[in-house]
């Protein structure tokens, strides 16, 4: 008699459903990505006037995204690898892909919470509000932002076995895109043009100019556009290296 | 007419780089039975058991479970497997029914709430179902990973040094749960340090040095095919010779890493 396995869709049902209820656990974690956005909001509330809402509320989100991708998504990953959660899950009849792809749809579920999160917010404290048009467009950059961070995310797990070292890389970069992103484009505008385009095209500042651009589709322009692909582009870059170098175990 | 080796391993071979941790091993285990593989610190056991579970791509060889190529279709294979590995971790968050529903999915066996707790209550452990897998003690662990490892009825199961740390009383309780296991028809395959251990609950045994079988028999066969070699006799400690006196007379006394 022929072996039988399980179906897919019920080993990533069920995979999900971990993976959710784990998140849901760590939720004080979850909060404290969500506090960093929001103290932007309220911080940077008297730019708005100059700069416009839809630049601090792209930050904002950017940030998030930032925390959960870099930080939340490859610190879980190298601290259960270095478990040997992942070990005990391959021994089972089911593809490997499910178990990262699992792990993935969940922290699209936190991207989502944070767009959603920042825009509530933005509203509350800000009074920013977008048309229907842009909260769509908003969501959808800001899913095509988070997986760039996710793959960056994926390249530093995969590069480092140690979840020690995992963390710490995580933290200094996550410092270097906020620094960088957040005020790099405010502060060194008058430092020159090229140190200028480095951080505008840098993965911080793609992805503020597409969210940014995503609450107000009537102003999409081609430096959105291109910050799009530019954006693609990294993710498959990073993710390829991630998914390339990655190793089960950190032994 | 189905084959009487559940498990069939042949020719086996496992490098890391330059490092030849398995060269051409061949062994089967038979349904119904519990076979021990033997082996000093580094010796090739876990390697071996790594490339039946699919954890390892072998450099050559076949590995056949219950008559899928374990290579070749690797999804079934693994489908015929239950395995607990040596160092045995669940997700920490998750309470231990919850770890357990997970692999029954994972494992395509539908089950409701009181099916898993009864499940727990089998095992004594209805009232920790509650608790966090980091909470319980080594011996309850031990009995949930096993429990987790047979939640689906397989034919071979895979223990990885199951025993390790564990108190004279839990590691009794485990060989019990271990026979009960072949006893309702499952073949076991189980590593092990423990002379002991695989004196009282293999049918068969195989020792593996320096990534090489160099003997499989019964645990009384192989001490009476041995007994009278000088080697053995050099190494008895008390008159009588033990299983423990032909391992280490054909593994050598040597401390390895």
């Amino acid at each position: 008699m022929e072996t039988s396995i399980p179906k897919t869709s019920t080993i990533l049902k069920t995979l999900l459903r971990a993976d959710l209820t784990t998140q849901w656990r760590n939720r004080r974690a979850v909060i404290l990505t969500l506090i960093v956005p929001v103290i932007i909001l309220v911080s940077w509330k008297g730019l708005i006037p100059k700069l416009g809402g839809p630049f601090v509320l792209s930050n904002s989100i950017t940030i998030g995204l930032i925390a959960t991708g870099l930080m939340g998504y490859s610190n879980s990953i190298a601290r259960d690898r270095d478990k040997g959660i992942f070990q005990r899950l391959r021994v089972g009849p089911l593809p490997a892909w499910t178990i990262m792809g699992s792990r993935i749809a969940v922290q699209l579920g936190m991207i989502f919470l944070i767009a959603t999160f920042v825009f509530l917010a933005g509203y509350e404290f800000d009074g920013v509000s977008l048309t229907p048009g842009g909260y769509v467009l908003s969501y959808l950059t800001s899913l095509a932002g988070g997986l760039v961070y996710l793959s960056v995310g994926q390249a530093i797990v995969g590069g480092i076995r140690s979840p020690e070292t995992v963390n710490a890389t995580s933290r200094l970069i996550y410092f270097v895109f906020i620094m960088s992103g957040m005020f790099g484009e405010l502060l060194l505008k008058e430092a020159g043009k090229v140190l200028h385009d480095i951080i505008v095209w840098s993965p911080y500042g793609t992805v503020k100019t597409i969210v940014a651009a995503g609450m107000e589709p009537a102003k999409w322009n081609n430096e959105a556009s291109m910050a799009l692909l530019v954006t693609f582009g990294y993710t498959i870059v990073f993710a390829f290296m991630g998914i390339k170098w990655f190793k089960w175990t950190s032994k | 007419m189905k084959e009487d080796n559940i498990l069939t391993v042949n020719d086996l071979s496992v490098s890391y780089g330059k490092f030849n941790a398995v060269q051409n091993v061949s062994f089967s285990v038979r349904r119904g039975e519990i076979f021990g593989l033997l082996g000093p610190n580094g010796a090739g056991k876990t390697s071996t058991l790594s490339a039946v579970e699919g954890l390892l791509k072998p450099q050559g060889g076949t590995i056949m479970v219950d008559g899928n190529d374990a290579v070749a279709k690797p999804l079934h294979a693994r489908a015929c497997l239950g395995v607990q590995l040596q160092s045995t971790s669940f997700q920490t968050e998750l309470y231990v029914i919850e770890v357990l529903q997970l692999y029954a999915g994972i494992y395509g066996v539908p089950m409701s709430k009181d099916d898993l707790l009864g499940i727990l209550r089998e095992i004594n452990l209805e009232d920790q179902a509650k608790k966090k897998f980091g909470e319980l003690s080594g011996g309850q662990q031990q009995r949930v990973s096993l429990v987790i490892a047979t939640i689906h009825n397989p034919k071979l199961v895979l223990l990885d040094e199951p025993t390790t740390g564990l108190d004279p009383q839990s590691r009794r309780q485990l060989w019990e749960r271990i026979e009960a296991i072949r006893d309702k028809g499952h073949a076991v395959l189980i590593t092990t340090h423990s002379m002991e251990e695989a004196e009282s609950v293999c049918d068969r045994i195989a020792i593996i040095d320096h990534g090489r079988v160099i003997a499989i028999d019964t645990p009384q066969a192989m001490i009476d095919k041995h007994r009278n070699d000088p080697e053995v006799i050099a190494v008895s400690r008390r008159g009588k010779i033990t299983l423990e006196d032909v391992f280490i007379a054909l593994t050598g006394k040597a401390i390895r890493g």
